[in-house]
């Protein structure tokens, strides 16, 4: 097949025998000729991110409880976490694969256990950082574990949760993308296939972009719902 | 005193750059000037040109990189019109073709589906196709070029009457598990040589060579045992190739590595590829075993990427290391 000659050859000022289409680094063309593909990563990616810090934090949530509980838990609770953080992305999607294959749920286990890191360790400060005595109090006051949680723990351990949720999303919107490594790297598919197609600018900028910009809103997002939640923390203190 | 340690930091920093320029500006006019020195004989020193050649491997040093379909040997089994439509491609597809598939999506930026669907339109392999039915997924690594290819078999084997779709499966070492458990991917275009070492995984025992018969015969056990199928391999391959310019094949009237080396008996080529070409058989080495071939000397670059291509094409080397299929080696 004799490949169609493009016209904008002049532009590139390249020296290959084919005529190159220019390759700049933003391309606006790229993104509405690619929109549909461009949303089907970002769809991806999206539900990768939501899945594994929402996951991340049932998990996290409880771990942290028993760590604050238990001195002798929380060490190897935070250490197992850490350890976890510490394997190399590309070892541990090899690690799961043969149980979950090429799937997408590869990518969201590998993502859940690195959110763990950031989750428990947040979690866990904000526990501890209720004052005992209010505990005491409200326990004297006649509440039992579960009111104890929704109405003493958790209003004055929000800022710590929300902290370690707006991290922990922002670093698995960027780790998604190492996903590739199976076929479902949301957004990351096409910063590494802009790379494997003879380094195709628009395609990788389009890529690392969708990647800051949907980590940016996340996070804007998630500080929005962190004012929503805590009224009493923007009362003007005298 | 401040102000005259203002005024000499620059300059000392000025007259390290400019020491620096002169060294690096100096090595080369050294090279050019041995090369022109060798002029008796220096036939072979470098050519500019646009347009790159590859030329021919008559020893056979490089390994068969034919393009190949994999495919999972109980999906094979009980569908006996897959192979057959997988065929018809590798039957259709010539080096020429992919070079020229390559450089629609890599540097004409055409989507890689459309131009799969192109060629297979374009080519009539799916005339006369056996019938199956049943949903396929055709596995696509991580590069264009076999993105284009696992599209290439999706169309042809929608034609046959298979549903088929192209998912992305990533790396070899990953997506060829999948591809033995045949759960999410059933086919793969592979390359003959790449394949039968990856699964053959012993480093220090090469079975593949540059002789497709023998690698096929090759690779049929092995894959067998690891409840692979593979079709017939395509004459279309990506592999380690030598390409120059073809002002320097012109002007040397050469078409294959052999008369390179004949006619550059004098050392004065000047050899360009990835860092550890000097001590591989497939690179340096190789060239200087099967062929003879002396060297006025070597260029670290990359594997067969943008700084190889833009050194042959802008004369600092005169032969360097490329893939076979690679898009730049499209002729206008």
């Amino acid at each position: 097949m004799r490949p169609v000659v493009s016209a904008a050859a002049e532009a590139g000022g390249a020296v290959l025998a084919v005529d190159e289409a220019p390759n700049p680094w933003i391309d606006p063309s790229y993104v509405t000729e690619n929109w549909d593909t461009i949303l089907r990563y970002l769809g991806e990616h999206i539900r990768l991110t939501l899945g594994a810090v929402v996951l991340g934090a049932l998990i996290a949530l409880p771990l942290a409880l028993l760590a604050r509980r238990n001195r002798v838990v929380a060490g190897p609770v935070l250490a197992v976490s850490t350890i976890v953080y510490t394997i190399p992305s590309l070892a541990m999607f090899a690690f799961i694969f043969p149980f979950t294959g090429l799937s997408a749920t590869t990518v969201l286990i590998g993502l859940v256990a690195y959110s763990l890191v950031i989750l428990v360790r947040n979690f866990l400060t904000g526990l501890q950082g209720v004052p005992a005595d209010v505990r005491e109090a409200a326990r004297g006051m006649g509440y039992g574990p579960v009111r104890l949680f929704w109405q003493i723990d958790l209003p004055l351990a929000l800022p710590a949760f929300m902290t370690g949720l707006r991290i922990a999303t922002v670093s698995t919107v960027a780790l998604v993308t190492v996903g590739v490594l199976v076929g479902h790297g949301g957004l990351g598919q096409l910063i590494y296939g802009g790379f494997n197609a003879n380094f195709y600018r628009a395609e990788i900028v389009t890529g690392s972009v969708g990647c800051v910009l949907l980590a940016l809103l996340a996070d804007v997002l998630l500080a929005g719902a962190e004012r929503l939640v805590t009224p009493w923390a923007r009362a003007v203190r005298p | 005193m401040r102000a005259r340690i203002r005024f000499i930091a620059p300059l000392v920093l000025a007259l390290a750059v400019t020491t620096a320029c002169g060294e690096s500006g100096s090595s080369g006019t050294g090279g050019g000037e041995e090369t022109d020195a060798a002029a008796s004989g220096a036939a072979c020193a470098p050519v500019e040109g646009e347009q790159l050649v590859v030329l021919e491997d008559d020893q056979g040093l490089q390994n068969a990189d034919n393009i190949i379909p994999a495919v999972h040997a109980a999906t094979a089994e009980a569908q006996p019109a897959l192979l057959p439509a997988l065929n018809a491609v590798s039957a259709a597809l010539t080096t020429e073709e992919l070079i020229g598939l390559n450089a629609a999506v890599d540097l004409e930026r055409q989507s890689a589906e459309d131009v799969a669907a192109a060629w297979v339109e374009e080519n009539g392999v799916t005339e006369g196709l056996e019938q199956g039915s049943g949903p396929i997924v055709v596995g696509a690594a991580d590069f264009s070029e076999n993105v284009i290819l696992a599209n290439i078999y999706a169309g042809v084997l929608n034609a046959a009457g298979f549903t088929a779709t192209v998912t992305e499966a990533g790396s070899r070492n990953l997506y060829l598990e999948a591809l033995k458990a045949g759960q999410q991917i059933q086919v793969v275009p592979e390359y003959l040589a790449t394949v039968t070492e990856f699964i053959e995984a012993d480093d220090a025992n090469p079975v593949a060579s540059g002789d497709v018969d023998e690698t096929l015969a090759a690779l049929e056990p092995l894959a067998t045992a690891a409840g692979l199928a593979f079709g017939e391999p395509s004459e279309a391959a990506d592999q380690n190739a030598f390409a120059v310019t073809q002002a320097f094949a012109d002007e040397l009237g050469v078409a294959t590595l052999s008369e390179l080396a004949e006619a550059c008996g004098d050392g004065s080529l000047v050899l360009g590829g990835p860092p550890e070409c000097p001590t591989r058989p497939f690179c340096q080495l190789g060239l200087e075993e099967a062929y003879g071939m002396e060297f006025e000397s070597f260029r670290e670059l990359d594997a067969g990427g943008p700084l190889t291509k833009a050194a042959i094409q802008q004369g600092e080397v005169s032969i360097g290391l490329v893939f076979s299929s690679d898009a730049a080696l499209a002729q206008n």
